[in-house]
């Protein structure tokens, strides 16, 4: 089966019900998409689908057949998006491990609303940080939100 | 100074000898020269260390410099998000007045200049207690100021000039009077062979060109753009992923996987493993292995040791009225205190089992041959993963090679290496490197806990309210009981993690009586970032707050009195308070707590000061944590942006802990298995945080865990003065508001 991936066609001949996330890490060899709960619940695996923030986790690879998917090495190619900007600025990442989902979430945000509120922001960014970067990534959002 | 050249002693030189192909094409994906070094700062630095790979000299145990100037500084310490990647780096480089533009970090391990001394057990290589910037600022101080020191003697003589007419700045050696200067890097060809200094004069603080700044985090950009390497990321030749299933029990072992032929039938599985606690799947991917191990037919001894969280907490709810106890500390006559007290405070007070929940699932990469074992992952101690290798496959322990990646939080965690042992009895059996992930459920049901206590407060206060006596019983599974019995046995059958805070009392308290009872269970569990003082120091503040109360003072004032003969811990109170604007009116339905903590780490290896007022709102029944200001002394700032967001991240950990977390045990097993039944923080939930960074001339000390003990006791008085309900057992009974 085919789909876009970062721009550029792929394709997979395993098991379509492979969760996108495992094609992603071992098929494509991407590894800035992280695998944290494997039922969607903590957002590390956050991917677009055609440009929207989705759960790569728990979602099967025949569902994105013929879509674009973005990871977070497609989001740009030099760290430049706005999101990316404003966490570099605000030094967002401690371990850093959930920040690829973080960052993907927040992008999808942006492309929403261009100027979310705090409470915009309550709702849209689920994600778990365990290292608590919580507050950075509110600062961050409205940053980027600026930029 | 010696300069092993073994392969994994430190620095590898350059021109390696032939690497293996599995070694060559591994390294090409990471910043690596090899030798234990694969954290990649970003790709422009990767490309910049990979052209300019050959010329690097090294100067000493912890600096590589290039002839363009290129300088990688060692580090020995796992960056499991605490930020000393480029603390301990700024540290040294500023004594070296090397160009932090030109830095590069790369881990290093295999040499005792990395090992600590870590209490009662053999030097090791490890990251733990908040002792990296105890242990290493006059190492990496002296280290930089040698180099320093040899570079300015080495510029001197090609100037013709004395060493105290030139200066050094930025990675140059001038010479003033007559405006010649040299690169570090233009001289590394003779510094490489000079004798250097052991005791290099150290700068004096006026002359800092980098500590106490707050420099950017050099593994940030890699960790916005997908690029930095954690343990699961890694990827070697010929590698295959393991999944693996542990037992539904606690303590249980697997007996045989009754369908092994039809499981190696199905699609890209190369072999069924069965380790002593777990059966773990190997297979060409992770998910064809996931889906073999979920079809795995397992017969499991469940084991014979019934775990049941009730029958624990009535074992602790009995201790806390036993007649025995072990005394911790005892001082003045409160047995005469109490036996002639008209009247005496007591509370009870409860905090759980809880687990680290790493976002990176524990996980590692093992290449088992015959004469050498190599590991890749998130590796919390890089010795103790020797060892127990070197144990386990019956070779030297310089025989197994430890690469360190980033680690995808730890908090303790990843120094067990249970994880390890699962890739290398995989990768054993066959016969390739083997990648072993263990999946959150796995990873929530067979953890490492944080144990479970209780704790018994008595006190007689006297008529001005103060207490005149104070009586602390700490009860439940000692942590060194269960991992250092050594340790509790030497100090007389008590563990200070029980006690942290209270059998070192800070407080003025004239007869004082502690004590706890060890209460063994078959439960594994380790240290959890501030280890026991998540609960201790919650018991000791919570009872502070209902003293106050009691006596109708001003909690804040009734520690200055209790803090009176500690400048420093009145610093910071004084200093938090202000910020909060404690003494002035809060707005309109706002409600205040406070607390306070003097954290000493293990065995006392430190001593930061902190303290924290928590302001809250409850709206029907909800609690909308509105900010939380925190005071810190942790000894001069190195970097106060890694300080900060060691407070602010600190506070929301412990809010998760105050919360949200509790592990239960029923017929033997844990009942939580993920972030479902395991819950942690939620941005919206996340207070405002304001750090306050006192001002300090000590020494820098310990920072990562110490914002923590005070939260949980600050945020219940501001609930109590919210609602009037006393909230005496974590997870405090109180939804939280988003």
């Amino acid at each position: 089966m085919r789909f876009t991936l970062n721009g550029r066609p792929f394709e997979f001949d395993g098991d379509t019900e492979t969760p996108l996330l495992w094609v992603i890490r071992d098929a494509a060899r991407l590894t800035g998409t992280k695998y944290g709960c494997g039922i969607g619940a903590c957002g590390a695996c956050t991917v677009h689908l055609e440009g929207a923030a989705m759960r790569s986790c728990v979602l099967p690879v025949s569902a994105v057949e013929g879509k674009a998917v973005t990871t977070i090495e497609g989001l740009s190619p030099d760290r430049s998006h706005p999101v990316q900007r404003a966490w570099i600025q605000k030094d967002v990442p401690q371990c850093g491990y959930c920040q690829s989902g973080m960052v993907m979430a927040t992008a999808a945000l942006l492309a929403q609303h261009k100027a979310p509120t705090d409470a915009q922001i309550d709702q849209a960014i689920t994600n778990l940080c365990r290292c608590a970067t919580y507050q950075r990534i509110r600062e961050a959002i409205h940053a980027a939100a600026e930029q | 100074m010696p300069r092993p050249n073994s392969k994994d002693g430190g620095y590898e030189r350059a021109a390696p000898s032939q690497p293996t192909p599995a070694r060559r094409t591994f390294l090409k994906t990471s910043l690596a020269v090899a030798g234990g070094v694969l954290l990649p700062l970003s790709i422009s630095d990767t490309l910049h260390a990979a052209e300019s790979a050959a010329p690097f000299r090294e100067i000493n145990d912890w600096i590589r410099i290039a002839k363009d100037g290129h300088t990688i500084i060692g580090l020995s310490q796992s960056e499991v998000g605490q930020g000393v990647y480029t603390g301990l780096p700024q540290v040294l480089a500023d004594e070296m007045d090397a160009d932090w533009r030109q830095v590069s970090v790369e881990f290093v391990t295999g040499r005792d200049a990395y090992r600590i001394d870590a209490a009662n057990e053999a030097p090791q290589q490890f990251v733990g207690a908040s002792m990296s910037v105890t242990m290493f600022y006059s190492r990496l101080r002296t280290a930089g100021a040698q180099a320093r020191e040899a570079f300015l003697s080495a510029a001197a003589r090609r100037f013709g000039v004395r060493a105290t007419q030139c200066i050094t700045r930025n990675g140059r050696v001038s010479h003033p009077a007559t405006g010649r200067s040299l690169g570090y890097g233009e001289l590394v060809d003779e510094v490489a062979l000079m004798p250097l200094n052991p005791h290099p004069r150290l700068k004096p603080a006026s002359a800092r060109a980098l500590m106490g700044q707050a420099l950017h985090r050099l593994d940030v950009p890699a960790k916005v753009d997908g690029s930095a390497v954690y343990g699961i990321d890694v990827q070697v030749p010929d590698m295959l992923t393991g999944a693996v299933k542990m037992a539904p029990t606690l303590n249980g072992k697997p007996v045989a996987v009754t369908n092994q032929d039809k499981l190696r039938a199905m699609p890209g599985v190369v072999g069924v493993v069965l380790a002593k606690d777990a059966v773990i799947v190997v297979a060409q991917s992770y998910w064809q292995a996931k889906k073999a191990c979920d079809a795995a037919q397992i017969d499991w001894d469940a084991g014979s040791i019934v775990i049941d969280s009730d029958t624990i907490l009535s074992q602790r709810q009995r201790a806390l009225k036993d007649p025995h106890a072990v005394t911790a500390a005892k001082t003045g006559d409160p047995d005469a205190l109490f036996t002639s007290a008209h009247s005496i405070f007591e509370a009870e007070y409860h905090s759980p089992y809880i687990v680290h929940a790493t976002m990176e699932p524990v996980n590692a990469t093992v290449h088992v041959r015959r004469d050498e074992i190599e590991v890749w992952g998130p590796i919390q101690g890089q010795d103790k993963v020797r060892w127990t290798l070197s144990a386990l496959f019956h070779l030297p322990a310089d025989k197994v090679i430890v690469h360190t990646t980033f680690l995808g939080g730890s908090f303790g965690r990843k120094y067990v290496p249970d994880f390890v042992i699962h890739a290398a009895v995989a990768s054993k059996a066959v016969g390739r490197p083997v990648k072993v992930i263990r999946s959150r459920e796995d990873d929530i049901r067979h953890g490492f806990y944080r144990p479970a206590v209780s704790a018994r407060f008595r006190a007689v206060l006297g008529d001005d309210g103060m207490p005149r006596a104070l009586h602390a019983r700490v009860v439940g599974q000692s942590l060194y009981w269960s991992i250092k019995r050594d340790y509790f046995e030497k100090a007389g059958g008590w563990d200070e993690t029980m006690l942290d805070g209270i059998y070192d009392l800070g407080y003025a308290v004239p007869n004082l009586l502690v004590e706890s009872v060890s209460l063994p269970q078959a439960i594994p569990v380790s240290f959890m970032r501030t280890v026991g003082s998540t609960s201790s120091v919650f018991f000791l503040e919570t009872f502070i707050n209902e003293l106050a109360h009691t006596a109708r003072i001003d909690p804040v004032r009734y520690r200055r009195t209790l803090l009176r003969d500690d400048p420093l811990a009145l610093k910071v109170l004084d200093a938090t308070a202000a910020k909060a604007n404690w003494f002035g009116r809060p707005a309109h339905g706002l409600h205040r707590g406070a607390a306070y903590c003097l954290y000493t780490g293990r065995g006392g290896a430190f001593a930061s000061y902190v303290a924290t007022i928590a302001e809250v709102r409850v709206t029907e029944g909800r609690a909308k944590l509105e900010r939380v200001i925190c005071g810190i002394d942790c000894g001069q700032a190195i970097n106060p942006l890694l300080i900060r967001q060691m407070v602010e991240g600190g506070i929301g950990f412990a809010l998760t802990n105050t919360f949200k977390s509790e592990i239960t045990f029923k017929d033997g097993a844990v009942a939580q298995s993920n972030f479902a039944d395991y819950p942690l923080l939620y941005l919206a939930e996340m207070p405002k945080v304001e750090v306050v960074i006192v001002e300090s001339d000590r020494v820098p000390q310990g920072c990562g865990e110490v914002a923590l003990p005070p939260v949980a006791p600050a945020v219940a008085e501001a609930l109590f003065q919210a609602t009037g309900r006393r909230l005496r057992s974590m997870p405090l009974d109180q939804p939280l508001a988003s």
